[in-house]
């Protein structure tokens, strides 16, 4: 009956546009709220330096093209840098000289195959369990860290020839090999995928690999440095920028696709997310005014409940009960639609080449329980105030 | 439910000279179980006492007291239990609700209090004259019709005091006298006593006590 007296002279389209406007607001808030927390994790977890080092080369110009300046570091150079008093540690980064080149040996992926470029770093700049990233003349495998972006080509390729994607968890029980070769001979080598870098661009093996390579295939390239991983003393990055600058060095961190995938994508559903609060914070405004209008309008019938004896309390609860039974329906209709388009983006991204854990996040659906918060709240507010009022 | 007045004298009226008899600026109390009258013509403040009794109005100095509670200092949800338990009203404008029928006027109130079947308000409506109206929606009732169910709905709870502010204004003298008879009824079966506003009327009816503006 209170139903009746209370509900029964409402203008619906003014209920129903704002209903509309919050559910529009919600299904775009939980969709940008999953993604830009897909998005940033992304790659997250494979930073593979430590968080004082820093991989440098030397700036390319238009002399290194036409071989005037040199683009590789002298072992004076590296010494040099080794005694500045803001590094720690300096240590080449190994490149290959011998042929090498990077296939699938697996029955579960098709064949692929590329020459590559491989690279070593020290053990101590990496944060690996230093019990996985060795390697020796006989073993089953060689632990290698690929880089994020050959995974991305990876599923680009497959994707264009309609060729199943590969995640980073099959990736890793996936079997690769190598095959290192010179003019004169050639080998293969097993090599299995122990964990993904979005900071280096080249394949990542022990050092040990590097050299056996080197020594067991020369070639009449010489095995040039032209890369450094250095160790920066803590607080000192400023001074190391400034030094960097004066001797025409860059360090290699922004060039990932990755990070500008990740920031485009990043900022997309930021912008998303920020249109979404506008929305549902305007929407839930105008559902409150609705309330307030709707109470406003019912003051007679409220005035005569509790002067016959209804409690306040009950009138509040039946406004607040019909209010929660609206956005209840609209938080259902909105994550029923989020399940939709995440369906739809969550192929779109797959098709890109951008394996993200198809699971819902926890913070999205969150972000819709606050706001449910939040309104009831405040209608509970401005209908105690309300109807306290009337007598 | 003694029911206390502690020079009491709504704002309104301060600057008005008041009778050594008159309700406002003087003390009284009106014991449980009396039957009371206030005889005064239009405009004199007869809706001023009643809506100061029921707690709407608040702009008043002096003590109102229910038993040793001061009036104004009930809380809402206070209000909601005395106006379920000790104290009914009749009020001028009647505040029913138009839309809905007398059934569901009724039902409105019986189902908060619980004190009646359907049968019996039934009844209620039969000894008013107006079995036939159940199913009609109130908005077409005529104003002594409309005033018979509001009575019926201030009888349907339990109560120690009925404040009716000028509830037979729209009806006939039989009507009157079937109504007052059906209220004495009530009040001589709960122990309560009532307080009749009206407009130089005594409708035929001996009253304990008389009330002065």
């Amino acid at each position: 009956m209170l139903k009746k007296i209370l509900f029964n002279n409402q203008v619906k389209s003014q209920l129903i546009i704002a209903a509309v406007g919050s559910f529009l607001g919600f299904t775009f808030l939980i969709t940008s709220i999953h993604y830009l927390i897909r998005v940033n994790e992304f790659g997250e977890g494979e930073e593979i330096l430590g968080s004082n080092s820093i991989i440098i080369q030397k700036k390319v110009s238009n002399y290194n093209t036409i071989n005037l300046a040199k683009t590789d570091f002298g072992e004076n150079e590296i010494d040099h840098l080794d005694q500045q008093p803001f590094i720690e540690h300096v240590e080449p980064i190994l490149s290959n000289s011998f042929g090498v080149s990077f296939q699938t040996d697996s029955d579960l992926v098709p064949y692929f195959r590329t020459d590559v470029f491989v690279q070593s770093v020290n053990s101590d700049f990496l944060k690996f369990d230093s019990t996985l990233w060795k390697w020796s003349e006989g073993d089953e495998f060689v632990p290698i860290v690929l880089p994020r972006e050959f995974l991305v080509m990876l599923n680009t390729f497959a994707s264009a020839k309609g060729l199943p994607q590969v995640s980073d968890e099959l990736a890793k029980s996936i079997r690769f090999k190598f095959k290192l070769y010179n003019d004169n001979s050639s080998e293969y080598q097993a090599a299995r995928i122990i964990g993904f870098t979005s900071e280096v661009s080249a394949i990542l093996v022990p050092s040990s690999f590097m050299e056996y390579g080197n020594l067991g295939f020369p070639t009449a390239v010489p095995a040039k440095v032209t890369q450094l991983m250095i160790s920066v003393k803590e607080g000192n990055f400023g001074t190391f920028e400034n030094f960097m600058e004066e001797r025409s060095l860059e360090s290699k961190e922004s060039s990932m696709i990755v990070g500008k995938l990740k920031s485009v994508a990043g900022t997309l559903f930021g912008v998303v997310m920020a249109i979404s609060i506008i929305a549902v914070f305007l929407a839930s405004l105008v559902l409150i005014q609705y309330a307030q209008l709707m109470m406003s309008k019912n003051a007679y019938e409220i005035k005569t409940l509790l002067r016959i004896g209804y409690a306040p309390k009950s009138i509040i609860q039946a406004i607040i009960a019909y209010f929660i039974k609206v956005f209840a329906l609209i938080s259902v209709l909105a994550a029923t639609s989020f399940i939709l388009l995440k369906f739809i983006i969550d192929g779109i991204m797959i098709k890109g080449g951008i394996m993200i854990s198809s699971s819902f996040t926890f913070l999205s659906f969150s972000s819709v329980i606050l706001a449910f918060v939040i309104y009831t709240a405040v209608n509970y507010w401005n209908a105690q105030k309300e109807i306290l009022r009337a007598r | 439910m003694t029911i206390t007045f502690d020079h009491v004298m709504p704002h309104p009226l301060s600057s008005i000279q008041h009778g050594k008899d008159s309700i406002w600026g003087n003390a009284f109390r009106l014991e449980q179980g009396q039957k009371v009258v206030l005889n005064a013509s239009s405009g004199k403040g007869k809706t001023t006492f009643t809506h100061t009794l029921a707690g709407i109005r608040n702009d008043y100095s002096g003590n109102l007291l229910f038993d040793k509670q001061a009036v104004r200092d009930i809380n809402p949800e206070h209000w909601a239990i005395h106006r379920r338990e000790k104290i009914s009203f009749v009020f001028q404008d009647l505040q029913l609700f138009p839309e809905l029928t007398v059934q569901e006027n009724l039902l409105l109130k019986n189902d908060l209090t619980n004190t009646f079947t359907e049968a019996e308000l039934k009844k209620f409506l039969a000894i008013l004259g107006i079995p036939e109206k159940w199913d009609d929606p109130c908005k077409l009732l005529s104003m002594g019709q409309q005033q018979r169910v509001a009575i019926i709905r201030a009888l349907v709870q339990p109560f120690e005091w009925i404040i009716l502010d000028e509830p037979f204004s729209h009806l006939d003298k039989a009507n009157t006298e079937l109504c007052l008879e059906l209220i004495n009824a009530r009040c001589n079966t709960l122990g309560a006593g009532f307080i009749l506003t009206t407009l130089g009327d005594y409708h035929d009816f001996t009253y304990d006590k008389e009330l002065n503006l």
